[in-house]
């Protein structure tokens, strides 16, 4: 009995199914070790005082400085805001390229998806620059020049808490739409032309078209890049570590940039990996409210 | 074929997932073999080691010799290798937080002496004290060699001490009527000197095409504005001698309104909040500024190389940039304080791994360490540097050196370095640590906004004081 059950299962592993155990093996691998292991290692830190020498169990403490702490709740806030003015506009830029490419000829649609691409193949150390040089603040900068043809006076872009978020908002509305504009014209290629026919014999206008055609057939794809963006714009570092700092009076301080500030500039490891996970609950929870409120009517 | 392919798959499949963790485990097994974290296991002083060290562009020619220093260590010493790892300034805390938490730095990294107190903090740093010899130690001058301490512990040796203060543009400061010379003895008051930025200006309508006075105050730079400024105010450091925060003083108050009258005044731009390090030596050469900051002597060094490409019409001198004699000048005194300048010293510390090094390891660590700082390479490297020696090798080995600058400004450096602000090895590593977060949390957040305007100096203090009070208690701050 026993070795009929041997050799039943010798010839599972002999068959597809070995083959494919060893295609999820890699997988696996590289998710255990580079996702699994560094958020179990990031819970455990979180009840620790880290040191390499031997790290100290303290408890809720780091939680509890990072909700006493109103630095963290202002990175939070701050956040939040990038992330409200951000996303709308970034899904609403991509969307609208993407309508404005689709009927052009595929040469040109190719040529276009190259030109909105490029900026996503490009350092984002290398744009912060351009984007620096761009922010100059004094009156030969660029965007003051600009300005100053409507005669305005010159603007400290990034060194006055009234406009440096605006800064940071203004760079992520004019860059980076690459992939959102790519996955949105695969999935107004997937549009069955019918629906189209049948709306132009009823006399739909364009608006029409998009409004009761396209929009509500990309629903799945807008909650995709939405979840995505939001998710992305949560974990905001780059920008705000290379544009301000953080400053100026932490107007631009995002959680992220607080999370890297005490993990590596203060070795506070055990809050910095808290506020982290407090980071990774809020994500979860809004991507869950998401998914609840707007994924009703999605079809996968 | 299709049996094949499946082979080949997961042949490759395999390979990939035992590649991620080999690489992975394979840092470690490679760093056991030269770094601190081993430190070579049983050794006599004459077995073979290896010493490690992170080295940063100290000087423009720095990492350049680094092939020659390791080559002089091993006629030097025939059974040691130095193997010199570079980095740039930029990677240079990133690449060492990360080296130092995995338990694995090297064996000596340059860094400011201000950084000390972090990794003593982590117990990642290895005292010196009873393996430098004597004789090591008193090759080096006092004031630099206290920088190195924390505590009663020697935590490596000093790479040089630099006197940060402001500069000026000669041919501006002589159009002004500044006796700048005098100003190099004697110094100057901050009524003195408010004056002195305000004949600097030169308008243009209602454009001003040259201010008094810039200083680089975005993201970091704003640090060391305060830093400089305060240290003559009566507050060379922090904390007082009996512990107490410093920056709750009246003075500080004084200070902070300087800050903010010298943006109005006009004397310096008030979009000061965004301009950088590069941006403020670019109108600085460019004659946008009469006086920049903060200043260092290697300054001098860099504005005559500007000079000899504007005479030989090299593309590559600054853009508009027009020929600057660089003058050192000393930061104003507030509040009839006394002068204290700012200095930095930066070195060559020493490092340990999770396992204790061996004796013969620290040794060799520490023979490296000194070699670094001291003889030729301290000599060639403060002279790129155009810093002041501080061992009594370097000064020797640099008598064979030629070196062209300014006798009037290596007078004014040499009266600043006595006049330098005394290291503070007293302060405690968690004091410390408080004052740095309250500094990056609050102090220089709203120091940001008062020089954009945002808020005023009184509010400003009145935040760092009760934030003070916070973090200290009402007995850890000063207030008078």
């Amino acid at each position: 009995m026993a070795q009929i059950a041997k050799q039943t299962k010798r010839r599972r592993i002999k068959g597809d199914s070995g083959y494919g155990y060893a295609f999820i093996a890699v997988a696996l691998v590289v998710f255990a070790m580079f996702t699994a292991y560094p958020v179990v290692s990031a819970f455990i830190i979180s009840f620790q005082q880290y040191k390499p020498l031997g790290s100290e169990y303290v408890g809720l403490e780091n939680y509890i400085a990072s909700f006493n702490d109103k630095l963290f709740w202002k990175s939070v806030y701050n956040t939040i805001i990038y992330t409200i003015l951000t996303v709308p506009v970034a899904l609403f830029l991509s969307f609208a390229v993407a309508i404005l490419i689709i009927p052009l000829r595929k040469k040109l649609q190719n040529i276009f998806k190259a030109v909105y691409y490029l900026p996503a193949v490009a350092s984002g150390v290398a744009l912060s620059v351009v984007w620096l040089w761009i922010y100059d603040p004094m009156a030969s900068g660029i965007l003051n020049r600009m300005l100053s043809v409507f005669g305005m006076s010159n603007t400290n872009w990034l060194g006055s808490s009234s406009t440096a978020m605006f800064s940071l908002v203004l760079m992520a509305w004019l860059s980076s739409h690459g992939t959102s504009i790519i996955i949105y014209l695969a999935a107004l290629l997937g549009i069955d032309e019918s629906y189209y026919e049948a709306a132009e014999l009823d006399g739909a206008s364009f608006i029409k078209k998009v409004w009761y055609i396209v929009i509500p057939c990309l629903k799945p794809t807008t909650l995709f890049l939405l979840v995505t963006g939001v998710i992305g714009s949560f974990q905001v570092f780059q920008n705000a570590y290379l544009m301000t700092g953080g400053g100026p009076d932490n107007a631009t301080t995002m959680v992220g940039l607080l999370i890297f500030n005490n993990a590596f500039k203060y070795f506070e490891f055990g809050e910095a990996a808290a506020q982290s996970l407090v980071l990774a609950f809020i994500i979860a929870l809004i991507s869950f409210i998401q998914f609840k409120y707007l994924g009703k009517e999605v079809e996968y | 074929m299709k049996k094949r392919m499946r082979t080949w798959a997961s042949v490759f499949a395999l390979t990939f997932a035992l590649t991620s963790i080999t690489a992975c485990s394979g840092g470690g097994s490679a760093e056991e073999g030269t770094g601190g974290t081993t430190g070579g296991s049983g050794q006599t002083a004459e077995a073979k080691d290896t010493i490690t060290a992170l080295l940063p562009p100290v000087s423009a020619g720095f990492q350049d010799n680094f092939a020659q220093m390791e080559k002089d260590f091993n006629a030097l010493y025939p059974n040691l290798t130095l193997k010199i790892e570079p980095a740039s300034w930029e990677d240079m805390t990133q690449k060492l937080d990360t080296q130092v938490n995995a338990g694995s730095p090297p064996d000596i990294a340059f860094i400011p002496s201000g950084s000390i107190a972090k990794y003593v903090e982590q117990g990642m740093v290895m005292s010196i004290d009873d393996i430098a010899t004597q004789e090591m130690k008193d090759d080096f001058d006092e004031a630099p060699l206290e920088y190195m301490k924390q505590g009663e512990s020697l935590y490596g040796f000093p790479g040089y001490m630099e006197v940060h203060g402001i500069g000026g543009n000669k041919e501006f400061l002589e159009e002004a009527g500044i006796d700048y010379k005098k100003v190099q003895q004697e110094g100057w008051t901050y009524d003195e000197f408010r004056e002195a930025i305000k004949k600097g200006v030169v308008k243009e309508g209602d454009t001003t095409s040259r201010y008094g006075f810039v200083f680089a105050t975005s993201g970091v730079t704003s640090r060391d504005y305060l830093t400089i400024l305060v240290k003559n105010a009566g507050m060379p450091s922090p904390f007082t001698t009996d512990h107490k925060f410093a920056y709750t003083s009246s003075n500080f108050l004084e200070v902070l309104k300087a800050i903010r009258q010298m943006i109005d005044d006009g004397s310096m731009p008030k979009e000061l909040s965004s301009v950088d390090a590069g941006k403020r030596w670019n109108m600085f050469l460019t004659g946008q500024t009469m006086i920049t900051g903060k200043g260092l002597a290697t300054f001098e060094n860099s504005a005559k190389k500007n000079n000899e490409k504007l005479e030989a019409n090299d593309g590559s001198a600054v853009q508009g940039s027009i020929p600057v004699e660089y003058i050192v000048l000393p930061v104003p005194t507030f509040a009839g304080e006394k002068q204290q300048a700012s200095v930095a010293v930066d070195g060559y510390v020493t490092f340990r791994g999770k396992k204790e090094p061996t004796e013969e390891h620290k040794e060799n660590v520490v023979k490296a360490a000194y070699f670094l700082s001291s003889g030729k390479v301290a000599a060639t490297t403060n002279n790129d540097l155009f810093a002041a020696h501080i061992t009594d090798s370097g000064r020797e080995a640099a008598k064979e050196m030629t070196i062209d600058r300014n006798p009037d400004n290596v007078e004014a450096v040499e009266t600043l370095l006595k006049q330098a602000s005394p290291a503070r090895p007293d302060i405690p590593t968690e004091l410390g640590a408080k004052a740095i977060k309250l500094e990056d949390e609050v102090i220089i957040p709203k120091l940001q906004a008062l020089i954009a305007g945002e808020i005023t100096p009184e509010e400003m203090y009145e935040e760092v004081k009760s934030a003070a009070v916070q973090t200290f208690g009402e007995d850890g701050v000063v207030t008078e």
